[in-house]
């Protein structure tokens, strides 16, 4: 049976609070939401309960969000499902990620390579979202058309992140004209985005 | 290959067993991609591939006798 909330009118974060309730109940959930920072909420709780999220824009500002939770009773447990109240998220603090090798960690090549796959792979749910990523070093080969993970960063160039790819870096592993993403970039544009970050991440 | 879907993800009892048979995938032209467990299926910080369900008798007959498969879940 489809549980309806109706969220209209209340404020953040109320309307994710009571949309969690409702899937822990209820398989298939129809919200009904009258603002875009109550949809990114749920969008994100979407997510993190591995729910599949439908969103129809109706006249009026009304949002119709259907959620159907698969399989069993939501494993995500806790109360950090990321909400954001507030709309000034983020904007002039943005977040960049520098991959600095193609491969996550040190110790082990084969299992560097595994990890490296699958945290740009986490990244395209990632919230807030990258604003920029930066590939230097051997994590230029990431962009590379052969690279495992061509496909996810291509994705996230898609969703509006800019990838920069180093130049120097680029000419040296001879990967001119090898490229499936990013934008070939100087070391001004690199150290600019690295210190005018407000968060930098480099895993 | 991330457009598209549904998807079906195949678990694997370890990470080798998971890359074994991606190698396995790849060399008979079977598209499939290894991503983190999601969180909906395991809490671990696990990896498994992601497939096109209607490769799934091409996958279990390459697989057959090469790789144990755990479990197999819609995305």
């Amino acid at each position: 049976m489809e549980k309806i909330v109706d969220t209209r009118g209340l404020a953040c974060p109320e309307p994710v609070i009571l949309t969690k309730k409702a899937l822990e109940e209820a398989k298939e959930v129809l919200v009904i939401a009258d603002n875009d920072e109550a949809v990114e909420n749920i969008r994100r709780l979407a997510n993190k309960m591995g729910c599949a999220i439908a969103v129809a824009r109706e006249e009026g500002g009304v949002f119709r969000i259907r959620l159907t939770r698969s399989g069993e009773a939501p494993t995500y447990e806790g109360t950090d499902i990321g909400i954001v109240c507030g709309t000034a998220k983020d904007r002039g603090a943005p977040l960049v990620i520098v991959l600095s090798s193609d491969r996550l960690g040190r110790g082990n090549d084969e299992l560097g390579e595994v990890l490296m796959r699958s945290f740009v792979h986490t990244l395209l749910t990632l919230e807030p979202r990258p604003a920029k990523i930066i590939l230097y070093n051997t994590g230029v080969r990431l962009a590379s058309r052969e690279s495992a993970l061509i496909d996810d960063l291509k994705q996230l160039e898609a969703a509006g992140v800019e990838l920069f790819v180093c130049g120097t870096c680029v000419n040296y592993f001879e990967l001119k004209g090898k490229l499936g993403a990013g934008i070939v970039s100087n070391m001004y544009d690199i150290a600019a985005a690295m210190t005018g970050a407000g968060k930098l991440v480099i895993p | 290959m991330n457009g598209g879907g549904p998807w079906e993800v195949v678990l694997f009892q370890s990470v080798h067993h998971a890359l074994r048979a991606e190698k396995l995938l790849k060399a008979a032209d079977i598209p499939c991609k290894l991503i983190p467990v999601p969180r909906h299926l395991s809490s671990d910080c696990g990896v498994c591939l992601r497939l096109d369900p209607s490769f799934r008798s091409r996958i279990e007959k390459v697989l057959t006798g090469q790789v144990e498969i755990g479990a197999i879940h819609p995305l």
